[in-house]
């Protein structure tokens, strides 16, 4: 992990590097002199060539820091720690709501293939993967906010905070969720097994929950596994229209304002966090399905 | 139903139960503390501490937090803040203030003049990073001090604990009006010291209010500060919600979570169509909006095709349609707020006179890179005058970029043209041409047109150094005229700021720079 990390920072710092634009010129202010904008150029260590900038950073990474935020002064590893938990509770609470809707729903429109029901769901599910995130979270902040009145539209200071955000970002996955589970579910359907299944004279309950749900579960895991990952990297459109205080919000001011360290931290985080998640993935195959080997195969 | 229908019934149970959860959490849309005047913020601000504040929001708060030797009143004017009382001297260099004995920071300990003294020196330390030096940079010895040959400003000496000069290295008239702005506020040494690079989220400091809490991204609380000289503030404390969003700003103030807020320019005409008139408030800003040309490199180095340029937009149309009427057209780069003479008269719209000059310095034959940023209202506004040159033979190409890509293109001289705004940091003519038209102040500095005219360098510097109203006056408008006769920029709008408030919220008032309001007055 620790080369595949080492590759990773390299890769982000030089892509960080590579863009366009000047912290130094947001740092600054409207006007400065040339002095101001070279010593603060200095301070950032923005004068020296991007190797030893590079060797820095990897200098004050294997001193277990993160470095401060060129702006705020603040401590990034430390903005991290507060923001993350958020995150890390969003993308819980949406993924609670996504996973159990989203393969139930998949599960059902399979089962009524060709039916009223499945037709409705596969609508559905369409809407949902083709609505943006901040159409369908300015539409229940309406509902829900201004009109019912029984849901804060934006903060981060209880579990009622929640409740808008996670369905907001749990609606794209819901509905990837659906659509997968139905096309696997169906596949499974078909196969022989399932036929030799109800010769058995198994209950359709036990075909549906042991057999089909059990075998159509692995490219589910992935969808899950993906979503989860990159919610957990921060969810930028929903955490901004909510003023949901997480890591999403906090990388996107870092962009836009230039903040290297807070970009590279975030884009840190995020990495080792993705690895992890994967790595959560693999394990829960070969939990759901033996023949997922974890050190290679025999042959 | 079948078996298999029972079995949808109980696997959706724990979604349905979870759904239930959400209900039962899900009680209150409220959000406020009662007796805080509520306001809303686009950002988190940067910082707090006066030295490094460059954003409108940083210094905003920080103006409730802290004070100046001098503040600016409701019309504008340098009024007594720390300082009592001050006098200059005949040759206008020499400042004495003498400060006033009842100051506390909020951690108790009484105010001195060695704290101004240490504040002044601390933005010019070389050590330190104030990007805000040059609001300081013309006190006697600033300047060496800066560069380390010294271990104090020379310029800044104490006559006794509650008295402080400072010496200017020559006249320089704007010198009270900077004094104003957040970078001189005053901080106490100890709490720098404890704090270190910390203290921008630990500001104290001797305004009417203290911070008690800052939650990132989320809120700003500041409480009544009870032993402020100036007296007790009307309500217990201002919140500060950070919200990004405008339509979630718009839903917070209608459910009564927010009790002011800026209008956005989406919902204007909805707002100004459906709210109590009485509700609203609108100040002229001190600000003017214009497209900018690079005159350092042709095409626009030549004065025909600038010209050419400014004759082909129709702007009173653009102001009175597009924006809405939000803004007074401008006459010239200076703000009419801040102009005591009569304003340059600008030639009115003529598309053939615009096409006649531009083929006469044969802007026809170019294509001109129009940079802009990537906010959705200036996207707009450079399609309407992109459609103006074009009916006038022009070829223009928008290039769209992100704020620090643009500021960094148009500061190193890589746009043809540009749109952008200048707003008051202090309300002096000079604010709006030593900074944009002198010829020392290219790129960064702010004179992003690279404009150069050694004139109008004279007029400004002249300015500068009279001390007298009249004169200064007298020399501004002819550098103004000089300026518009040039036309190193077409000039656009000032835009006005406009609020709506709750109907319940008292002695609320807009004010056209941020460091007046030190939030005494509102209540509820």
């Amino acid at each position: 992990m620790i080369p595949l990390l080492v590759g990773i920072t390299f890769i982000t710092f030089s892509l960080t590097k590579a863009l366009p634009g000047d912290p130094v010129f947001s740092i600054v202010g409207e006007r400065s002199s040339p002095e101001t904008i070279e010593k603060i150029r200095k301070e950032i260590g923005a004068d020296k060539s991007v190797i030893r900038q590079y060797a820095g950073y990897i200098t004050l990474l294997s001193q277990g820091e993160l470095g401060r935020s060129y702006y705020t002064n603040r401590n990034v590893a430390d903005e991290i720690a507060l923001k993350f938990p958020n995150t890390l509770l969003l993308a819980f609470a949406a993924m609670g709501i996504a996973v159990p809707f989203g393969v139930l729903l998949g599960f059902m429109a399979a089962l009524q293939r060709g039916r009223a029901a499945d037709k409705i769901i596969t609508m559905l599910s369409v809407t949902g993967v083709s609505t943006p995130v901040f159409w369908s979270g300015l539409l229940l902040m309406l509902l829900f906010s201004l009109r019912l009145k029984i849901l804060p539209p934006s903060g981060t200071d209880g579990l009622q905070y929640l409740v808008l955000p996670a369905i907001t970002l749990s609606l794209p996955a819901l509905a990837a969720l659906v659509r997968v589970t139905r096309i696997t579910v169906v596949d499974v359907m078909d196969l022989q097994f399932i036929r030799t299944a109800k010769a058995k004279g198994l209950t359709e309950t036990s075909i549906n929950r042991i057999h089909i749900m059990k075998n159509a579960l692995i490219p589910v895991i992935t969808v899950i596994g993906l979503e989860f990952g990159s919610y957990l990297n921060g969810a930028v459109l929903t955490e901004t229209i909510f003023g949901w205080d997480g890591m999403g919000r906090f990388a996107m001011e870092g962009i836009i304002k230039r903040d290297y360290p807070v970009i590279m931290g975030c884009l840190l985080i995020g990495t080792i966090v993705f690895v992890l998640v994967n790595l959560i993935v693999d394990i829960v195959y070969h939990s759901v399905d033996p023949r997922v080997r974890m050190h290679g195969t025999d042959r | 139903m079948g078996p298999a229908g029972r079995a949808e019934i109980r696997t959706f149970s724990p979604a349905i139960s979870f759904f239930l959860a959400l209900s039962l959490i899900a009680c209150t849309a409220s959000d406020r503390i009662a007796g805080y005047v509520h306001y809303r913020i686009n950002y988190n601000p940067t910082t707090l501490d006066p030295a490094l504040i460059v954003d409108v929001t940083g210094g905003l708060i920080a103006a409730k937090l802290f004070n100046g030797l001098v503040r600016l009143d409701e019309n504008l004017e340098v009024s007594p803040d720390l300082a009592e009382s001050w006098n200059i001297s005949s040759n206008g260099t020499i400042y004495t203030f003498h400060l006033r004995k009842d100051a506390r920071f909020s951690n108790g300990r009484a105010l001195s003049a060695a704290d101004v003294k240490y504040s002044f020196e601390r933005i010019l330390d070389p050590r330190g990073k104030s990007p805000n030096t040059w609001i300081l940079d013309s006190i006697s010895g600033a300047k060496a001090f800066m560069k380390g040959k010294n271990s104090e400003v020379a310029g800044i000496k104490l006559s006794g604990p509650h008295t402080i000069q400072i010496i200017l290295e020559k006249p320089f008239s704007p010198f009270l009006n900077l004094l104003t702005m957040t970078a001189a506020y005053v901080v106490p040494q100890e709490e720098v010291r404890k704090w270190g690079d910390d203290f921008t989220a630990h500001p104290v400091g001797t305004g009417p209010f203290r911070l008690t809490q800052w939650k990132h991204n989320s809120h700003l609380l500041l409480d009544r500060n009870e032993d402020y000289f100036g007296g007790r503030a009307m309500s217990k404390g201002l919140r500060y919600r950070i919200i990004p969003e405008d339509l979630t700003a718009i839903t917070e103030f209608e459910l009564g979570n927010l009790d002011v807020i800026s209008v956005p320019a989406s919902e204007y005409r909805r707002i100004i169509n459906t709210a109590d008139k009485n509700l609203v408030s609108s100040v002229e800003g001190i600000n003017t909006y214009y497209l900018g040309f690079n005159c350092s490199r042709p095409p626009f180095d030549d004065i025909r095709a600038r010209r050419a340029v400014s004759l082909a937009i129709d702007r009173k149309r653009i102001l009175e349609t597009f924006y809405e009427g939000r803004g007074r057209l401008a006459h010239g780069p200076i703000p009419d707020i801040l102009r005591h003479w009569d304003a340059p008269v600008l030639p009115d719209y003529d598309p053939a006179g615009a096409r006649k000059l531009a083929d006469a310095a044969g802007l026809k034959e170019r294509k001109i890179q129009f940079y802009i940023t990537a906010d959705p209202e200036v996207v707009d506004i450079a399609e309407i005058i992109q459609s103006y040159l074009r009916s006038a033979g022009l070829s223009v190409t928008i290039k769209q970029l992100e704020w620090s890509s643009y500021k960094a293109a148009i500061n190193n001289g890589e746009a043809d043209m540009f749109w952008i705004s200048w707003w008051a940091d202090y309300p002096d003519p000079d604010n709006f041409l030593f900074p944009l038209f002198h010829s020392s102040n290219h790129g960064p500095g702010g004179n992003r047109t690279r404009y150069t005219n050694r004139a109008v360098d004279a007029l400004i510097e002249a300015g500068q150094k009279s001390s007298s109203r009249v004169t200064r006056d007298r020399y501004y408008r002819l550098a103004e005229r000089a300026i518009v006769e040039d036309v190193p920029w077409v000039f656009f709008w000032h835009k006005k700021d406009i609020t709506v408030r709750q109907t319940t919220l008292r002695n609320y008032r807009i004010f056209p720079i941020y460091s007046i309001d030190k939030g005494m007055e509102v209540f509820f």
